[in-house]
């Protein structure tokens, strides 16, 4: 990270995306704590770029800012007797303080470890464009049998859930 | 880097599982436009499992080699297709009475369990990060449905949604700590880890935190405590096979990539993860076998003490050796067997009477002698009784890990076995010393169940008697990871 503006991109990015993942959590209102992730995912997805990650920030808007989401109002709008209710219930005290306990711990090893960054001289040597190129070829290259293992965990999840929606019909 | 191997040939055993998966997806859509039997379902799966083991024994005894760095097929790989494709035939043979009468969704159900035994191969033959993880997915994607299938139990629902839950926090756990030794080892195949090891990355702040969220996330597979929370109510609300599946396969599936895991990878970081997992071995089993003393139902029963045989094995893990390796592989063999024994009775018992709780069993050696003879052989066998399985297979595993020096563990092993093997004679006093309840006469076992129990019957026998072949199958499949 070297210029200005990509420091301050940075640190508005992740005050955003922390922000929007505190009002999940203290929105009353199941929708409008959705808004608040989307608000939380599409800062991430600013996250990656800055990293120079541009295929994983789209797909992270396309995907994780646009279809999930939408998948979520459908399953509040369908369910009539679900409440909308996004109170906080027994465990609050605890799970706060196991929240913290773990933000703590992995904020101390992320200012404390001295990690591998390319920068400079060293990230211009890999000169690219586009990191899409690279994530395809690796994909159904080098990384062709995880592929395909998602593939056969795709279909055993569609199965699933077709499975276990539908409506019996008497036997 | 050297040229990668892309031969498909050596993915053989589980194509065959995938198309016998789909043939039985298909077969049961159009079952009724076809006019085929409802038996042709499991019969298909039965042949491909077969034909899928077969195919694996070619593999038995070559040159070891890869598929592009991402598996390893080995005897290592070898011993585990078998193991999970055996475990598949005794389930599919020992519950399809149960599953006519209580599934409604047959062909899924086959279907996914042919393709949880692939996610289980691809677990204990993955040598890299990536396909270790989304083979776990597999295995568990496929039990989350597995274990909501009942779907007129209000029981199992409620069970699928905590193991998704629970599951999907366990995942998140597990992607993090490998991101993060991702991050600092900058490799995620085994070797690449474990040559980045040698350079000095052990013990700093970033891999112990990727270890510790690495731990968490297989320890909630395996279930060990304290990240046992959904064992009892998943083996309690699923369906009595999917409960059997998990107990086996998933079990022995989590183990094989641990000892892979931290075998190859982490062996250089030992002193990072020794204490770690020897704290949850010592949990899992005191915590374990005293819960299941309290137990009514014999499917908690069961869960609880399959945890606490989780610690036993997480000792294995934690002692990680030549030698405690093959001891692991010989115990999960035994274990395998044994449980399987359990569990096909229990299904047989279930079947007759429809009851899961353990005082139903009272009598049961008046009423049907020869499955309350199957179920006191594999409970004594679990606790380990001389002459059975279990007690070959716990000996060989506690003498490797008190030779690695961890005599104490190997100690609350041997302590922890006996107080089993007190829940495990309730069972066995219900069904020999209490009087059968009014009005039960005998009844008889279908020649299947019979076929089932009596070959995992003499299996517990024959691993308890004459363990060679199998003690030497399991040497040589570890040592392709520690020779």
């Amino acid at each position: 990270m070297e210029s200005l503006g990509i420091i301050v991109a940075f640190y508005l990015l992740s005050a955003i995306a922390v922000g929007g993942a505190i009002g999940v959590f203290l929105a009353s209102d199941l929708i409008r704590a959705l808004a608040f992730l989307v608000l939380s995912f599409v800062a991430t997805a600013g996250l990656f770029l800055t990293l120079s990650g541009d295929f994983i920030a789209i797909a992270q808007i396309l995907i994780y800012a646009g279809a999930i989401p939408v998948l979520i109002v459908f399953a509040v709008m369908l369910a009539p007797l679900a409440g909308r209710n996004n109170g906080n219930g027994l465990y609050l005290v605890p799970g706060l303080a196991l929240g913290a306990a773990v933000a703590v711990t992995v904020a101390f090893v992320a200012v404390d470890v001295e990690w591998n960054e390319l920068s400079g001289a060293l990230l211009a040597e890999r000169d690219f464009a586009t990191t899409a190129n690279a994530i395809g070829n690796a994909l159904v290259g080098r990384y062709v049998l995880a592929f395909e293992i998602a593939s056969v965990l795709l279909l055993a999840a569609l199965i699933g859930a077709i499975v276990l929606v539908r409506e019996d019909e008497a036997t | 880097m050297s040229e990668l191997n892309f031969e498909y040939g050596l993915l053989l055993p589980e194509f065959i599982l995938v198309g016998a998966a789909a043939a039985v997806l298909m077969l049961d859509a159009f079952r009724e436009d076809l006019r085929i039997s409802r038996n042709l379902l499991p019969a298909i799966t039965v042949l491909g499992a077969l034909i899928a083991g077969v195919a694996s024994l070619l593999f038995l005894d070559r040159d070891p080699t890869d598929f592009a760095q991402l598996i390893a097929v080995d005897d290592y790989t070898t011993f585990f297709r078998i193991l999970f494709i055996a475990t598949l035939i005794a389930i599919v043979l020992g519950s399809y009475e149960f599953v006519n009468r209580n599934i409604t969704h047959q062909g899924e159900f086959y279907a996914l369990l042919l393709a949880s035994t692939i996610g289980a191969i691809y677990m204990a033959a993955a040598r890299e990060l990536l396909t270790a993880y989304i083979s776990i997915e597999l295995l568990s994607f496929s039990l989350y449905v597995g274990v909501s299938l009942a779907k007129t139990d209000t029981r199992s629902g409620e069970a699928g949604l905590k193991y998704v839950l629970l599951g999907g926090v366990a995942s998140a756990m597990l992607l993090y700590g490998l991101s993060i030794i991702y991050g600092t080892t900058g490799a995620t195949t085994y070797d690449g880890i474990a040559a980045a090891l040698e350079d000095g990355v052990v013990g700093t702040p970033a891999f112990l935190l990727g270890l510790a969220f690495l731990v968490g996330g297989l320890g909630f597979k395996a279930s060990a405590v304290p990240f046992h929370m959904w064992t009892p109510d998943a083996y309690e609300g699923a369906p009595l096979p999917i409960t059997a599946y998990i107990s086996a396969t998933s079990k022995a599936a989590t183990f094989a990539l641990m000892l892979a895991l931290f075998g190859i990878a982490l062996d250089a970081a030992k002193a990072d993860w020794q204490w770690m997992l020897a704290s949850l071995a010592v949990a899992t089993m005191v915590v374990g076998n005293l819960i299941a003393i309290q137990q009514s139902n014999i499917k908690r029963l069961l869960a609880y003490s399959s945890i606490g045989q989780v610690g036993f094995m997480l000792m294995a893990i934690t002692t990680v050796s030549d030698a405690s390796g093959s001891a692991l592989l010989l115990h999960l063999a035994g274990y395998l067997i044994t449980n399987l024994a359990v569990f096909i009775a229990v299904i047989a018992f279930y079947n007759r009477t429809g009851s899961e709780e353990i005082e139903d069993f009272r009598g049961l050696a008046e009423t049907q002698p020869y499955l309350a003879l199957v179920i006191t052989t594999a409970l004594f066998s679990l606790s380990g009784m001389p002459l059975l399985a279990g007690f070959v297979t716990k000996f060989v595993l506690f003498q490797a890990a008190a030779e690695e020096g961890f005599l104490w563990l190997a100690t609350v092993a041997v302590i922890m076995s006996t107080v089993s093997l007190y829940y495990y004679l309730k069972v066995i006093r219900q069904m020999y010393v209490a009087e059968p309840a009014d009005g039960d006469s005998r009844w008889r076992l279908s020649p299947i169940a019979y076929l089932t129990t009596g070959v995992l019957f003499l299996g517990i026998f024959l691993v308890g008697l004459w363990a060679t072949p199998i003690f030497e199958a399991a040497d040589g499949a570890s040592a392709m990871l520690f020779g």
